[in-house]
């Protein structure tokens, strides 16, 4: 099997009045034809991870290989083979119409006219933004803006393409488009990758063959959403309501051994992932002992968002 | 408003204006941006009059005129471009112009406050560029002979004329666009053209004398002339020589009041219609 | 069509469509430059000057026009593209930076050459200026030879501010008046003497603008060398701009890679 990412050992460190280490030792591979997600807090390491990936960015140390070529001494053999778009970018020229930008970044990658005007015009098409072809980019909103911008990764036909968060900040219905388009560009040819990062979880677990869970430059876990669910097995799930009570439910159960806690609402509903059931105890003397009373608690199925929170010790937000 | 609270605005917007200009990563480039760019402007019409007077000895009046109408025209130049990177900076680029909107602060006082530091390193680049013309280039000015009253009056007068014209252009500011940055140069250059800072009126055709004529600052360059150089080498030359310094100086006061006036017209114009078409807070880069 | 060539002209568009799009800049781009060119003919009427001096100002005033932009659109170009999160998109792509680079200054030098004619053209009525062009061949190789020179330095430049942001900015508005003053804009430049105009000759507009001159008024252009002379510097000053451009470009990406620097803003 041919690997389209092989991360070892990978290390970023930025130096400046104080260096911030923004990946640490990672391990990685991605193999050709999956659609691989990055799941992580802000400031995790995800958008360091691309910009070494798509040749922005160099490593301090370790390797990655792209494609089979070396990030470091290989560049220009990738980036003839990948693309990038981050979501919230804003690219382009202002006074150029939505067609003539996405023209224009197609020459970039050498695409001949009459090819480059028929994928755009499909992709146009499948973003539902057919409508805005000949808009200024200045004229146009945020979410249509966000769509052109995937329509730039998409019209150089990438066999590798990183998504950075791209429904940042979108609408459900843009969202949903985004993602069907997504999950049916990598199934519909074998030799299609795909690297996705996002914050989102439910994204992740929808979309991803794969997801690795990145926090503070590190991996944590590795593997299909439904293996990381299933290492939870040994540990529960609880949703907890309470009423509310000083200090916070949240920081009162997150004191307790073997009990890793995310809000859910505040002040009122909690999620509880407790590594040993018999903890549940502990969890409600923490409540009750503080003057607080327990209105329900439930246990409830395992979610990657579970996982996540043992991993990380808390939640997305 | 009170007095009072004017003055506070004031000194708080000159100290804030001192803090962006003098704001550099590097003091160097910012001492060679601030003072090289208007004195090689000023060297580049000493090389233009050498190369056909072939020295200063050959006509120093003529020099003397010029020389120092460049110099000063500095004030004038700087300051428009102050008050119009003022509107700019704070509404794209610190994006606090709407804040200071709607706080209760006069803005034009706002503004006149924030150019203060414009006038002091003007100042410093002119009193560089004089010397620099009287030790090397052979600038004909004697400081003991100078008519010290005349030219205060003369540079109270201009400069409020000045700040009268930088706040109209902030005005005008408040309505366009980041790319017509070209409209402090493009009335700067008018003003250039037209005001005898360089060459005598009469060379002008007449409509452009005229309008000249109208204009305070063509009143402000003259008698700041005649009051370095009393006597009549610059009645001489400026084509203003049938009108006594007094006249002059009279000239100079209606035709600033006007200026004042128009001016205040300009600016409220401009604010009502920048707060009905919501361009306060635009941003025009991206 | 080979990458770079398409690569180029996709860069190339903007700028000409920029041009044709927003005339209004482009009307206040002449109008500009004329009043500048105006105060200075009449100076030299003033001075009671030759009548070719007030050709040397509208020749001078219509190429700043390529200067400003050198300045403004090639050299701080990258800094601000960096600002605005092209830079990078740039750079992910496969295309060569020099083909880039060429397609900016090839669209640059349409919008400003629309400028430098129309303010040339009107210099010429309005002031009544007159010019005899004689050797017709030469003058445009001496044209065509700066204009690459002076994008040439200015590709360097851009690869240079890269990574120099502020500084791009503020060096680009140090170049103006002090570069019409030692490259002689609007008089000849052998005035500043031997050795000024001399060093002044690193920058190509200086021999490129004395050539022009020399090939325009003849004898009272007082020019400082030959113009064969002045074209081969020319072209060695444009073949030596390019190439370091080249290596500032991969010396600059590399180190804008290690240090993380290609991308200042928050994504
Ligand atoms: N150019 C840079 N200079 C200094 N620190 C940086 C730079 N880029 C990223 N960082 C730091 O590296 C860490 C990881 O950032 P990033 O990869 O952007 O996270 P994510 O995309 O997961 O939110 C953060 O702490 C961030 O502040
Ligand atoms: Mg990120």
């Amino acid at each position: 099997m041919a690997y389209a990412l092989e991360v070892s050992a990978l290390s970023r460190a930025f130096t400046g009045k104080q260096t911030v280490v923004a990946l640490e030792n990672v391990d990685l591979k991605v193999k050709e034809g999956e659609l691989f997600g990055l799941l992580g807090p802000n400031g995790a390491g995800k958008t360091t991870l691309i910009k070494i990936l798509s040749t922005l960015l160099l490593p301090t140390s370790g390797t990655a290989k792209v494609l089979g070529y070396d990030v470091d001494g290989e560049a220009s053999k990738i980036r003839p083979l990948i693309n990038m778009v981050s979501g919230g970018e804003t690219s382009g020229y202002g006074l150029l119409t939505v067609r003539e930008n996405l023209w224009m970044f197609s020459q970039f990658y050498g695409v001949p006219g009459s090819v480059a005007r028929e994928r755009i015009d499909g992709l146009l098409k499948a973003f539902g933004l057919e409508d805005k072809a000949n808009a200024k980019v200045r004229t146009i909103s945020t979410g249509q803006r966000q769509r052109m911008n995937i329509i730039r990764g998409f019209v150089t036909d990438p066999k590798l393409i990183f998504l950075d968060e791209p429904t940042l900040g979108l609408d459900v219905t843009t969202s949903r488009t985004i993602r069907e388009y997504i999950r049916d560009w990598v199934r519909a040819r074998d030799d299609r990758t795909l690297l996705l990062t996002t914050h989102y979880m439910r994204e992740a677990e929808e979309l991803c063959d794969r997801v690795a869970i990145i926090d503070r430059g590190t991996i944590l876990a590795c593997g299909p959403p439904a293996e990381l669910k299933r290492r939870m097995n040994h540990a529960s799930t609880f949703v907890m309501d309470t009423t509310s009570f000083d200090p916070a439910p949240l920081s009162a159960v997150r004191g307790v051994k073997g009990v890793s806690a995310d809000e859910i609402e505040s002040g009122k509903r909690v999620r509880l992932v407790l590594e040993d059931e018999s903890a549940i105890s502990d969890v409600i003397s923490a409540v009750v002992s503080r003057g607080g009373r327990i209105v329900s608690l439930n246990k409830v199925e395992a979610t990657l968002e579970d996982a996540f929170i043992e991993m990380v010790g808390r939640g997305l937000g | 408003m009170a007095v009072s609270a004017h003055l506070r605005t004031f000194r708080h917007a000159a100290w804030l204006g001192w803090q962006m200009e003098s704001n550099w990563t590097r003091p160097w480039l910012f001492m060679i941006y601030s003072i090289a760019r208007p004195i090689a402007a000023t060297l580049i019409l000493v090389v233009m009059f050498l190369v056909v007077k072939q020295g200063v000895a050959n006509d120093p009046a003529m020099f003397a005129f010029t020389y120092l109408g460049s110099v000063f025209f500095m004030f004038v130049a700087q300051v428009m471009m102050g008050a119009t990177m003022v509107i700019m900076e704070d509404r794209e680029h610190y994006q606090t112009l709407k804040q200071l909107y709607i706080a209760p602060i006069s803005i034009r006082v706002y503004i006149i406050g924030r150019a203060m530091s414009k006038l002091l390193l003007t100042s410093v680049s002119v009193v560089i560029s004089i010397a620099f013309g009287i030790l090397v280039l052979g600038l004909p000015l004697d400081l003991g002979t100078v008519d010290w009253p005349l030219f205060a009056a003369a540079m109270a007068l201009g400069i409020s004329c000045i700040l009268a014209i930088g706040i109209a252009l902030a005005g005008i500011t408040f309505l366009t666009a980041k790319h017509s940055s070209g409209i402090n140069e493009g009335i700067g250059g008018a003003f250039y053209l037209l005001c005898g800072t360089l060459f005598p009126l009469t060379v002008l055709p007449s409509w452009a004398q005229a309008v000249g004529m109208a204009i305070p600052l063509t009143y402000w360059l003259e008698l700041v002339r005649r009051s370095l150089y009393p006597g009549s080498a610059m009645e001489a030359i400026s084509g203003l020589g049938a009108l006594g310094s007094g006249t002059i100086m009279l000239y100079l006061v209606v035709s600033t009041l006007a200026f004042l006036a128009a001016s205040t017209l300009i600016f409220r114009y401009a604010d009502r219609r920048a707060r009905r078409a919501g361009k306060v807070d635009m941003t025009t880069s991206y | 069509m080979p990458l770079n060539l398409r690569a180029a002209v996709g860069r190339a568009y903007p700028r000409v469509i920029g041009a044709l799009r927003e005339p209004s800049w482009t009307f206040f781009d002449v109008l500009l430059p004329l009043l500048g060119i105006a105060a200075y003919i009449y100076y030299y009427r003033a001075l009671g000057a030759a009548s070719s001096f007030e050709g040397f100002v509208v020749l001078g005033g219509a190429m700043t026009a390529f200067w400003l932009n050198v300045l403004w659109g090639m050299a701080s170009q990258f800094y601000w593209e960096k600002e605005i999160g092209n830079l990078q998109l740039f750079l992910v792509s496969p295309m060569s930076r020099m083909a880039l680079l060429a397609g900016m200054a090839l669209g640059g030098m349409f919008s400003a050459g629309v400028r430098a004619l129309s303010t040339l053209f009107l210099g010429l009525i309005i002031f009544d200026v007159h010019m005899t062009v004689e050797e017709p061949l030469f003058l445009a190789a001496v044209f065509l030879v700066t204009l690459i020179a002076i994008y040439g330095m200015g590709m360097m430049f851009a690869s240079l501010f890269m990574l120099y942001g502020r500084d791009a900015w503020n060096i680009s508005n140090l170049l103006q008046e002090p570069i019409y003053l030692v490259s002689g804009f609007y008089f000849p430049v052998r005035a500043l003497g031997p050795w000024v105009s001399a060093a002044a000759s690193i920058i190509p507009i200086t021999l490129g603008l004395d050539a022009m001159r020399q090939l325009l008024f003849g004898e009272q252009a007082l020019g400082l060398l030959p113009v064969a002379t002045e074209l081969v510097i020319l072209c060695v000053l444009a073949v030596a701009f390019l190439v370091l451009a080249r290596y500032a470009l991969r010396y600059m990406e590399r180190l804008g890679r290690k240090e993380g620097r290609l991308t200042l803003r928050w994504q």
